[in-house]
């Protein structure tokens, strides 16, 4: 955090003639506004372009005609998760404000779902359409079968609602789809997840950082990269597992360029490495974890002979890798990564990163995963009642015992489709695109079809807005109040989302959208106190009471963003800021005594996963630095820096195959899904046996006029995912494409 | 006065692409066309690659051939050595444009002046930094005061070996470019 | 090497090409009136000049030369962006600019033209002008049209090698940053000034007169062509790479390769014919056929200073320094 102030007041000193800006160079936005004279404002927010959450200041001046514009965001210099600064997509945020394609006008389907057909309603309107067909449903069914799939800001309103209603039917992608698996391998481990604002890696500190496909520098999350960046500055030595040269193997001392699925094979050789040669921090073994002998005796058969032959890498850089790791534990890490839900064995190779890490020391250590921060905000529900319990269990969690609560939106899916053991007639979509968030997207098209009613509520006509019953436009982060942000990085700090400019249109923040149905719904009582129709400062009062509950000046966090919970910055172990591990043993479960209770593997194990079939090429997906899965496609700023997507292929195989760098290509999966036209990137930046395109592309909206048909989506060739048995998390990394020329 | 340069460490650009679009922003830069860029080398045959990235932006050259060719004045250096485009004197005979050997300038296409980054003059008189330096979130953009022994820029240009882009057309550029790839160690 | 350019540049964005037909036409005709400046001078400046005959026709250049000049600028304007900015060139004078430099030879050489194009009026043309002000200046300057040709023939070279200096000072161009482009634009300006005298001359004695200097600049010019080739190939790297597009075969640079092929035609093929007029036999009144020919003849050197413009201009743009190596 330190760099850019410094940095900053040089400036400000050395900048003759201007505003000098005396001894504090972070000001206020207030104070900011009136050294600059009073024509511009500037308004500390909240980033949503992705959900890291990062501190935004928006510049707001007058145009010609007097209407207030947003001309500029910059970080919040403040805010923890940026830093005073923001990655590509948070400085586009202008580009989704003034998206002339957003959603203006809440709108009834007037044709088929999916044909486009849609009449412009007034509020008053869309909401009691809503209201008569979700008690239309909630009288034939029950309660129970509305339920909500949401993504961001706007969950936490429909939540509410459907609680208030009485059905606990809510999942959110980032679950199965993506990080859920994770912070469930780490809690069986550590009992705690590896991060909740942000993944509690230090970076900037640490000597040996090891990515598993994390890509860091493509997956921006700003102020982790701030810190990579740091790291890589400053020489740490970084190990990029992936089978691609990503940017972060671009940075690397080391990349690993591993056989797809064989992640766990190279990780219990590295454990068995460590073990074996002693490389591990045997005291802190010792002192805070159980099952080393269990572990010690399970990985002795995964020799680095074995491991070379699986993962396809030289046995020389598994040994450095390990070595490196020893040698400079517990300043090290292996990065817990982001979105794992690749080969359906994802919580058991979670796990192994986290024993790894466990056994090197790493966790609350420098340089390693620093501790939870401590600085307790207690709970607030602005005094609503208690929700009333659901005459049926929600079905969100499936089968799987360590389903977490955030829900598995394909078992959601499933039990739509097939009616049991109950039905689930309507549907919420919040924020989240589930034709291109979800595996076989043709599954979700299934149980769409077979609902009564769905209603979206998003700021784009995204594929999956365009198949609702109501569309209700939601208005963009710019515009509304949500909030307040418990963020939790090194230290518990609070945030704020605050409207730089009024809802464009007749957009409406969705808070008060939840709060308009629940009231209509019959549970004024959940709804937001004193607010109306037409009254947009409802959510305010509400940040003001939370502020006074949580003891915080609220009238400073407006102003500056960003509030530190004081004292609660205790990073590393010490004698006196000792660990605490919620697990059922009160230590780090190399054993895991829960996954062994409900005869799971209870020490992960190598499984081969399916190799691609003869001429098949594996399909590998990730993310661009300048876009958030499909939400930002449409985004001018973002759009002309990334039109379409690219499919990676290797060199040698273009060649065989006849393909020339930047050619259309088609796709084509084990499933006979063809996909759109898509430029191939004809490259030795990927194996042999393995294709990698970013995901989000290829809309199907036609009201996404940049984005629609740009490229290929990846999603439509996953037609096939393998379901981890522990967390219900959806392995998409199993499906296999042939290539052709389009 | 001060003398304005920038430092670019390359090892430490992650090609995030915040830069470019800072800029467009803060600078109201015209759809498709652009202030700054940012590029990526990629030598070597699978597995055995190297990276440079690589962002690049108007030089501030101290031999400027765009300020030599500009028949009007309107390209012109500034005391603190920043090449700066006085747009109501530009007549739009883009000969500047041919004679920047770093292609960065262009032609507001609803204007009809030509443009290129300024350093983001108008901020620089505010005390902040270019838009792209304080957003870059590799940190890897420093800007400051050659003339100052103590900023970092100095400190950064004494303590390292640095280049500067097409050193052989003589235009001895304000831009300078520190460590080429990230150490390996 | 993977190259991967997110923003503009050459590579990404070939509107960078900046200078199109509008620029090459006045560069082509800026060098045709100097050209014409020169040897419509050197007409009325050589002895033996009988100035009684030719009279009625040498008149016509002098009067043709602004004109000419003018559309030229009409093109050069319309290349300009702000259009009405332009009064900006004559608000500096910037010593360092070629451009600058330009267009203050171009401001005084105007006053110039007029008054070279109202001295060369024949006596029964300057009674019929209505206004008698233009009428007495023409008058006046009558006498002086000997000086006003000398002086003609320094501006003219002044007009006709601007532009190469123009273009040779632009150390981004490597194709054009060199010393002999200057020379070539001149010399080529001067062949296609004698090729339009030839055209416009009555007589045969003055057509074979311009055939015979044209010889001499068109062989110049030739020379001078291979000469910057040679000079660029012979160069580093960028300069071979800057010749590259006029001897590659494929598609992407045809039009390149086409000009040099229509050099290679039109300008050997302009010095045989002309050297078959000079030498041949000819009666008192020339025939249809050898004016043909004289004609057809100035009409390829016109074209071969047309397609050199072009070609140079459009080639000099693709030249540069490339900093992905």
């Amino acid at each position: 955090m330190a760099f850019s102030r410094r940095n900053f007041l040089k400036l400000a000193a050395m900048s003759a003639g201007s505003t000098l800006i005396a001894d504090t160079p972070f000001l206020s936005t207030r104070a900011r506004a009136e050294a600059e004279g009073g024509n511009v404002r500037y308004v500390a927010t909240s980033c949503e372009m992705c959900f890291w959450k990062c501190g935004v200041i928006a510049k707001v001046q007058k145009n010609k005609k007097g209407e207030d514009v947003v001309v500029k965001l910059e970080g919040n210099p403040f805010h923890p998760q940026s830093n005073g600064k923001l990655c590509a997509r948070g400085q586009a945020g202008i580009g989704q404000l003034y998206d002339e394609d957003r959603l203006k006008k809440p709108m009834i389907r007037t044709g088929e779902r999916g044909d486009g057909q849609y009449k412009e309603v007034s509020w008053e309107e869309a909401l009691d359409y809503t209201v008569e067909k979700l008690k239309a449903v909630v009288d034939k069914y029950g309660p129970h079968a509305v339920a909500m799939m949401s993504h961001g800001s706007p969950g936490d309103y429909f939540t509410n609602l459907l609680m208030a209603m009485g059905s606990g039917n809510i999942a959110f992608p980032s679950f199965a789809q993506c990080k859920g698996i994770r912070d469930v391998a780490w809690e069986l481990t550590f009992g705690h997840k590896p991060g909740s604002s942000c993944e509690r890696v230090d970076l900037k500190n640490s000597k040996v950082i090891v990515l598993f496909g994390t890509h860091l520098g493509e997956n921006m999350h700003n102020s982790q990269n701030q810190e990579f960046a740091e790291a890589v500055g400053r020489g740490a030595k970084i190990i990029c597992v992936d089978p691609r040269y990503s940017t972060a193997a671009a940075k690397a001392s080391l990349w690993l360029p591993i056989k797809p699925g064989t992640d766990m094979a190279l990780l219990l050789t590295w454990i068995n490495l460590i073990i074996s040669n002693g490389w591990y921090d045997k005291e802190y073994v010792e002192q805070y974890t159980v099952g080393f002998e269990e572990l010690k005796e399970a990985v002795k058969g995964y020799t680095v002979e074995w491991c070379a032959k699986e993962t396809e890498l030289h046995e020389a850089d598994i040994i450095e890798a390990a070595k490196d790791l020893g040698r400079y534990a517990p300043n090290v890490m292996i990065h817990p990564g982001r979105h794992v839900a690749w080969y359906g064995d994802d919580t058991q190779r979670s796990r192994a990163m986290a024993i790894i890490n466990a056994i090197l020391g790493s966790w609350g250590r420098e340089g390693g995963i620093w501790l939870p921060p401590k600085g307790k905000l207690a709970g607030f529900n602005d005094g609503i009642p208690e929700y009333p319990i659901p005459d049926e269990d929600p079905i969100i969690k499936g089968n799987y015992p360590f389903a977490g609560g955030e829900g598995l939106t394909q078992v959601v899916r499933d039990v739509t489709i097939t009616g049991k053991p109950y039905p689930i007639k309507a549907w919420f979509v919040c924020g989240t695109n589930l034709m291109k968030s979800l595996p076989a997207p043709e599954l979700t098209r299934k149980a769409i079809d077979s609902l009564d009613f769905i209603v979206a509520v998003d700021l784009l006509p995204t594929d999956t807005v365009m198949m609702a019953d109501v569309i209700l436009p939601e208005c963009t982060y710019l515009e509304r109040h949500d909030g307040l942000f418990k963020i939790e990085t090194r230290e518990t700090g609070v945030a704020i989302r605050q409207p730089a400019i009024e809802p464009m249109g007749e957009s409406k923040p969705a808070w008060w959208i939840g709060s308009e149905l629940c009231k209509r719904m019959g549970h004024p009582e959940y709804a937001v106190k004193d607010s109306s129709m037409d009254d947009l400062q409802a959510w305010e009062k509400r940040m003001r009471r939370q502020a006074k509950a949580w003891g915080i000046d609220f009238d400073k966090l407006a102003d500056e963003g960003y509030i530190t919970i004081p004292d609660s910055e205790a990073p590393y172990i010490t004698p006196e800021n000792q660990p605490v591990f919620k697990t059922p043993s009160k230590k780090i479960e190399l054993f895991s005594s829960e996954l062994d209770e409900k005869h799971f593997d209870p020490i992960p194990k190598y499984e081969k996963v399916e190799p691609p079939p003869e001429g098949m090429y594996r399909l590998v997906y990730g993310r661009s630095p300048v876009h958030t899965f499909s939400r930002t496609i449409n985004d001018q700023w973002l759009w002309e820096l990334q039109k379409e997507n690219q499919v990676w292929l290797n060199t040698k195989e273009a060649a065989r195959l006849g393909l020339k760098d930047n050619q259309y290509v088609v796709l084509e999966n084990q499933d006979k899904v063809v996909s759109n036209k898509v430029l191939v990137k004809v490259t030795e930046r990927i194996r042999q046996d393995c294709v990698y395109m970013v995901h989000g592309f290829g809309q199907n909206s036609k009201r996404l006029t940049r984005a629609y048909n740009k490229g290929a989506d990846d999603q439509q060739l996953i037609t096939r995912y393998k379901v981890d048995p522990i967390t219900g998390g959806t392995g998409m990394r199993v499906n296999f494409v042939t290539i052709k020329e389009a | 006065m001060p003398r304005y340069v920038m430092v670019i460490d390359q090892s430490r650009c992650i090609g995030c692409m915040s830069c470019v679009v800072a800029c467009k922003r803060e600078n109201d830069v015209p759809p498709e066309q652009y202030r700054t860029r940012v590029v990526e080398m990629v030598r070597g045959e699978f597995p055995r690659l190297r990276t440079e990235m690589r962002s690049e932006l108007c030089n501030h050259c101290d031999d400027p051939p765009c300020v030599h060719i500009c028949p009007t004045g309107a390209s012109h250096q500034e005391k603190d050595g920043t090449v700066q485009i006085d747009r109501r004197k530009c007549v739009g005979c883009k000969a500047c444009i041919t004679a920047c050997p770093y292609d960065v300038r262009y032609i507001n296409e609803e204007h009809g002046y030509a443009d290129k980054c300024s350093f983001c003059q108008h901020r620089l008189k505010e005390g902040k930094e270019p838009a792209c330096v304080a957003t870059c979130v590799g940190r890897s953009r420093i800007f400051g005061d050659l003339d100052d022994p103590n900023s970092e820029v100095s400190q950064l240009l004494r303590e390292n070996s640095w280049r500067v882009l097409k050193p052989e057309v003589g235009t001895k550029p304000h831009v300078y470019y520190i460590n080429q790839f990230p150490r390996k160690s | 090497m993977e190259l991967h350019i997110v923003g503009t540049n050459a590579i990404t964005y070939p509107a960078m090409h900046v200078w199109d037909w509008r620029v090459a036409s006045y560069l082509f005709l800026g060098g045709l009136s100097g050209g014409l400046m020169i040897m419509s001078a050197v007409n009325y400046i050589r002895p033996k000049n009988g100035q009684n005959a030719d009279t009625l026709n040498a008149w016509k250049i002098p009067v043709l030369i602004p004109i000419l000049l003018t559309i030229g600028l009409i093109f050069l304007n319309l290349d300009l962006e702000r259009k009405l900015h332009a009064f900006w060139f004559y608000l500096t004078f910037k010593p360092v600019s070629p451009m600058s430099w330009g267009a203050w030879i171009v401001l005084i050489i105007y006053p110039l033209l007029i008054a070279y194009a109202l001295a060369a009026l024949p006596d029964n043309i300057t009674r019929t002008i209505k206004y008698p002000t233009i009428r007495n200046w023409a008058d006046a300057l009558k006498p002086h049209l000997l000086k006003l040709a000398k002086v003609n023939i320094i501006a003219g070279v002044l007009l006709a090698i601007y532009t190469g200096i123009l273009l040779s000072s632009l150390v981004a161009r490597p194709l054009w940053n060199s010393p002999i482009l200057p020379v070539l634009f001149l010399t080529s300006g001067m062949s296609t000034g004698a090729a339009l005298m030839i055209i416009l001359a009555k007589t045969k004695e003055m057509k074979l007169f311009f055939t015979k200097i044209d010889i001499w600049l068109i062989m110049a010019e030739l020379l001078i062509l291979v000469l910057m080739f040679y000079g660029h190939y012979v160069g580093d790297a960028v300069h071979q790479q800057a010749i590259a597009p006029f001897f590659s075969t494929s598609h992407e640079f045809f039009p390149y390769f086409l000009s040099i092929v229509v050099l290679g035609i039109c300008l050997p093929l302009a010095v045989v014919l002309k050297f078959l007029e000079v030498t041949g036999e000819h009666t008192e009144e020339l025939t249809t056929s050898s004016l043909l020919m004289m004609n057809f003849s100035a009409l390829l050197v016109l074209v071969g200073g047309a397609v050199i413009r072009f070609a140079l201009v459009y080639a000099g743009q693709l030249s540069g320094y490339s900093s992905y190596l």
